[in-house]
């Protein structure tokens, strides 16, 4: 990403990780203190890789701390995540990976 | 330095034929009612010995029903006055073959269009739509549509008189013309960006920037006039071009969608014709599936 | 988990553009062109350090109603305020040409093509016009927008829907204006300047942006309902929006056409009329419009239910 955005990219490994049932799945709008995740199941040996896009700098920490717990509660793996974040608060992107992760996990797809 | 904004009427003197503009007047009509829609001066002129319809902004009119339009602003009586000068033309020429029809000169200096209460209840956007709608129809059928900027293109006032021609000039940017949706002030408050900045970023990026040297490279103005005394023969060569382009079935090379292009050709809009080529491809493949 | 059959009954004001154009054609017809997977953002605004979306805040594509191909914008007003730059421009440029060659193409093949079958163009606007990060590329792609639509003139219907949050304005306020036929809620807004532009030129005394009820008035559906810029007036909900749609384009094109507003001599002779009862009337507040077209007690109109609404207000004929 060239300019003034800041990328982060992590990588997990939760517990007992399961496969998510959809190929690919977005979910949310890049509205004002909100965020768009990108789901795709990718072969990573149960890992998820997580690539996060934002004008905020400075918040690395916050952002690995709270990924890395909603992964491990989720226990999915082998899915690459991209996130385009415009200022959400941890408890937004919480929520927001949590369900996108949710339904990616079930047969059913969302329009959302 | 000659400074040409404001003084539209100034510049039809400048650039047709010696004393062959007659206000108000196109083909066998004339408009009934001269009074109304004051700040838009409409009518046809002679240029190169062929009529041509003229439209141009009056900055020094003031319209007393409509107290929002003065220094060329383009109110709801303005608007409706250019589209009916628009479908006027395509009437007068409407038996002449496509290669005949006569040129359409736009002078543009306007600040913007009416920003009123009462323009909202009765609808503003459809005199500015009626007149681009006229525009684009007068095009299509074969008329030249020749833009050129003297002064002020600001905005929503330059997409309704100017951005629906064939091909655009500007008087370059020391005659101080202006071309721009917001001044560079504005775009640093909204993006939270120093002038400074944006000023650097500009030299690489004409998207956001202020003045006809970025329209340009944009390929929204086709050419850059350095005179006030060669607008008329730079008129009158791209009168000359758009007949042949057209007379060869080149459209696409005009008008709006030819800004397209020549936008990536100059450099300065490099991504719209990746969304269109890959939206081409996308249809295709989903028409193949669906439809046939 | 919204599917398509639960999509129906959402409120059209708090629906996502991608909702807002999956619900608006058949179940499980949409496909979506440059969705968000392709990726393609805006390169102008990580140079200036603002967020971007993969779909840059325009969903684009083709859907069915019936045997009719529908394709379909659908502007985000949560992302930019639903704002055009280069990359949803070009979007929704593309949408509209890509409509026109395929009727172009059927009708070659077909020269009787059934009216059943003409394609059709719905956009869903949600925006205040050209985004000021890329506001000349913007600009240039309104001017392309309009040439597309006169292109269709005739040929393939483009309809509005407008009711959402932010409504329609700015240069997508006349390129509103220059489809066939317009749809407006009661909550939507059409307009070309803004309120608050508004009371900046005119002095908080005539015209106070603040005050929600006087905004809506001005610009809302109901307004533009009685003073004819829009035709049809639906309730909140996607399956109203996607019905007055779908009745919409069972009349062939010719009648589609008289919905018109603009487009021709004679249609700008009537607005000019229009324009002409703006100078005797001097309308202080759209209520004053609302009088002269025969509603004796304008007032009560504003907070009547859609169903009473349509049953009693009078509309303005010029």
């Amino acid at each position: 990403m060239e300019g003034m955005l800041n990328e982060l990219n992590f990588k997990f490994k939760s517990e007992n990780p399961v496969d998510v049932v959809l190929p690919k799945h977005h979910y949310g709008v890049v509205g004002s203190g909100d965020l768009e995740v990108l789901l795709k199941k990718h072969e990573l040996e149960g890992a998820v890789e997580i690539r996060v896009v934002s004008p905020v700098r400075g918040f690395d920490h916050v952002w690995e701390k709270v990924l890395e717990k909603v992964i491990s509660d989720a226990e999915v793996g082998n899915v690459a995540i991209e996130i385009n974040d415009n200022n959400a608060t941890p408890v937004v992107v919480a929520l927001r990976l949590a369900q996108a992760l949710s339904e990616a996990k079930s047969a059913e797809q969302s329009v959302n | 330095m000659e400074i040409m904004m404001g003084q539209g009427r100034l510049a039809i003197e400048k650039i047709v034929d010696p004393e062959s503009f007659k206000e108000n007047t196109i083909g066998e009509s004339s408009f009934e009612d001269n009074e109304v829609g004051p700040g838009a001066v409409v009518g046809t002129a002679q240029i190169g010995d062929q009529d041509c319809t003229i439209i141009a902004s009056d900055a020094m009119a003031m319209n007393e029903r409509f107290p929002v339009v003065y220094a060329g602003i383009i109110g709801l009586e303005e608007g409706y006055k250019m589209a009916m000068a628009v479908y006027k033309t395509i009437e007068a020429d409407k038996e002449k073959k496509g290669t005949e029809k006569r040129p359409i000169l736009l002078i543009v200096d306007t600040p913007g269009n009416g920003p009123g209460k009462q323009e909202e209840i009765f609808g503003m956007n459809k005199s500015t739509g009626a007149y681009q709608l006229a525009l684009a129809e007068a095009r299509k059928a074969g008329h030249p549509i020749v833009a050129m900027v003297i002064g002020r293109a600001i905005s929503g006032a330059f997409l309704c008189h100017g951005l629906q021609a064939d091909r655009i000039l500007s008087l370059s940017s020391k005659f101080e013309t202006m071309i721009h949706v917001m001044p560079l002030t504005s775009v640093s408050v909204i993006t939270k960006l120093d002038i400074e900045r944006l000023e650097e970023l500009s030299k690489t990026n004409p998207v956001f920037a202020a003045g006809p040297d970025f329209f340009y490279q944009l390929g929204g103005v086709e050419e850059l006039v350095e005179e006030v005394d060669g607008m008329r023969s730079c008129i009158l060569k791209h009168i000359a071009e758009i007949r042949e382009m057209k007379a060869a079935g080149e459209e696409a090379r005009l008008g709006p969608w030819g800004r397209g292009a020549l936008g990536e050709q100059r450099g300065g809009r490099m991504i719209r014709g990746k969304v269109m080529a890959m939206m081409d491809k996308q249809f295709f493949a989903f028409a193949e599936q669906n439809l046939y | 988990m919204a599917k398509w059959t639960e999509l129906q009954d959402k409120s059209f004001l708090e629906a996502t553009a991608r909702e807002r154009a999956v619900g608006i054609v058949d179940e499980g017809t949409f496909t979506e062109f440059c969705g968000p997977f392709d990726k393609i953002y805006s390169p102008h605004l990580p140079l200036m350090g603002e967020a971007i979306e993969y779909d840059d805040g325009l969903v684009a594509g083709v859907g069915k109603i019936g045997k009719k191909p529908i394709f379909v914008i659908s502007q985000e007003g949560r992302f930019i305020g639903g704002s055009i730059g280069e990359v949803s421009g070009a979007k929704m440029v593309k949408t509209i040409q890509l409509a026109s060659d395929l009727y172009e193409e059927m009708v070659s093949e077909k020269p009787d093509l059934p009216e059943e079958m003409r394609p059709a163009v719905v956009i869903s606007f949600e925006t205040g016009g050209v985004r000021l990060h890329e506001a000349n590329a913007g600009l240039l792609a309104h001017a392309e927008v309009m040439d597309q639509i006169q292109n269709c003139r005739g040929r393939v219907p483009i309809i509005s829907l407008i009711g959402s949050r932010v409504g329609c304005f700015g240069g997508m306020g006349f390129v509103a204006a220059a489809t066939d036929v317009i749809i407006m809620s009661q909550f939507g807004r059409l307009g070309l300047t803004g309120p608050e532009v508004i009371e900046q030129e005119m002095g908080k005394d005539e015209f106070d942006a603040s005050d929600r009820a006087l905004v809506y008035r001005t610009t809302g559906g109901k307004h533009k309902y009685i003073i004819g810029d829009c035709n049809y007036l639906a309730a909140d909900s996607i399956r109203s929006f996607r019905e007055t749609t779908t009745a919409v384009l069972q009349k062939p094109m010719e009648e589609i056409e008289t919905f018109r507003r603009i487009g021709s001599m004679e249609k700008i002779k009537e607005q000019i009329e229009l324009v002409k009862l703006s100078v005797s009337l001097k309308p202080k507040d759209s209520m004053d419009v609302w009088a002269h077209a025969g509603n004796e007690n304008p007032e009560s109109l504003i907070n009547m239910t859609l169903d009473e609404f349509l049953a009693q207000a009078k509309r303005l004929k010029a």
